[in-house]
């Protein structure tokens, strides 16, 4: 190819492109899907919610002022966390993607730039939270439980909380990549 | 019920999508083809919106864009198809691996540019008239013209290698 006319040459040259049979059935069932996929996880953040509290009355745990508040504690920070993944959700399926390209651009960059926000500060203070929580019910854990049991609550404990801590950092460093090739 | 106007936009639209969409996959035909699909999952979604300020493939080719762009922010090292593109293969037999060899670094090239010039040159490629280019990527018109001519010759000067 010697010049850009060679090469637009070739471009066109591409030969028939034909749309794939049932291509407008499978757009329509993958439209139909996702949105069915967000009424199903709605209902399961309902089940969640119905069954925590339900287990919050089960144990009794109102009976007990410290674990009360520790049990409140951890599930309202899931419940924030949710709440905050619900929110980033919406905003990313309600930026226009028929907006020309350069505004496009600047609202993507302004969504990442916000959840970056959330994992640096709100994630951190959640997970802080959730932790203190689990640490307030330990003794209820101890008194309750067997010695096995209780000592696996621990390290399960610990790996959750080591496994949350390895997928925030992995977040953030796919979030500031992100950044990084919008702002190039 | 299928509308008739969906029909005749994914008919008419379809094949310009697809190579836009193969420009920015490396020429990996499985990966466009998730892409357009996706393209056409939302304007699908969005045809109600669709307010007629502007022709009804300009408005395709920003969504098309605007998906690429999240795509290539999701993709990971993305490979090389080894195939050409669509009946290239059976139309072309004789000079098919000449085809090979410069369709593949012709994605080369074009990948190795900025995802804004990228789109630029695909849009160019494809035909659009530089303002309605600079209507899709949001810039001004001459803007447009003095980056095409630019990376008319980038693009040149690497496929030459």
């Amino acid at each position: 190819m010697k010049n850009f006319e060679d090469i637009k040459a070739q471009w066109e040259n591409q030969g028939d492109i034909k749309p794939p049979v049932n291509g407008i059935e499978t757009i329509i069932n993958k439209t139909n899907a996702l949105k069915n996929g967000q009424r199903i996880t709605n209902s399961v953040l309902s089940v969640t919610a119905g069954l925590l509290i339900i287990f919050f009355f089960y144990v009794k745990a109102y009976l007990e002022v410290k674990a009360t508040i520790a049990l409140s504690l951890m599930i309202l920070v899931i419940f924030i966390r949710i709440a905050l993944e619900i929110i980033s959700l919406n905003t990313l399926k309600h930026i226009n993607f028929a907006e020309d390209n350069q505004r496009f651009k600047n609202r993507l960059l302004r969504y990442y730039k916000k959840r970056l926000r959330t994992h640096y500060i709100f994630t951190p203070i959640i997970l802080l939270f959730y932790i203190v929580g689990f640490v307030m019910l330990m003794p209820y854990f101890k008194m309750s439980l067997s010695k096995g049991f209780y000592t696996y609550i621990q390290i399960s404990g610990c790996v959750i909380i080591s496994v949350g801590l390895f997928l925030l950092f992995k977040v953030i460093k796919k979030e500031l990549l992100s950044i990084k090739q919008l702002m190039n | 019920m299928i509308s008739v106007e969906f029909e005749k936009i994914y008919d008419d639209n379809y094949p310009k999508v697809m190579r836009l969409c193969m420009g920015y996959c490396n020429g990996n035909e499985p990966q466009a083809k998730d892409l357009a699909q996706d393209v056409f999952v939302k304007v699908w979604d969005n045809l109600k919106t669709f307010r007629k300020d502007s022709s009804i493939s300009t408005w395709i080719y920003r969504i098309t864009v605007n998906t690429c762009l999240v795509h290539i922010r999701e993709a990971k090292k993305l490979k090389f198809s080894k195939k050409l593109p669509i009946d290239l293969e059976s139309k072309f037999e004789i000079v098919k691996e000449n085809q090979e060899n410069r369709f593949q670094q012709l994605y080369k090239c074009i990948n190795k540019l900025t995802a804004d010039n990228k789109a630029i040159i695909l849009l160019e490629l494809e035909g659009l008239q530089q303002k309605e280019i600079a209507e899709v990527m949001g810039l001004k018109h001459e803007a447009v013209r003095v980056r095409i001519h630019r990376i008319k010759k980038e693009l040149t000067k690497c496929v030459k290698q």
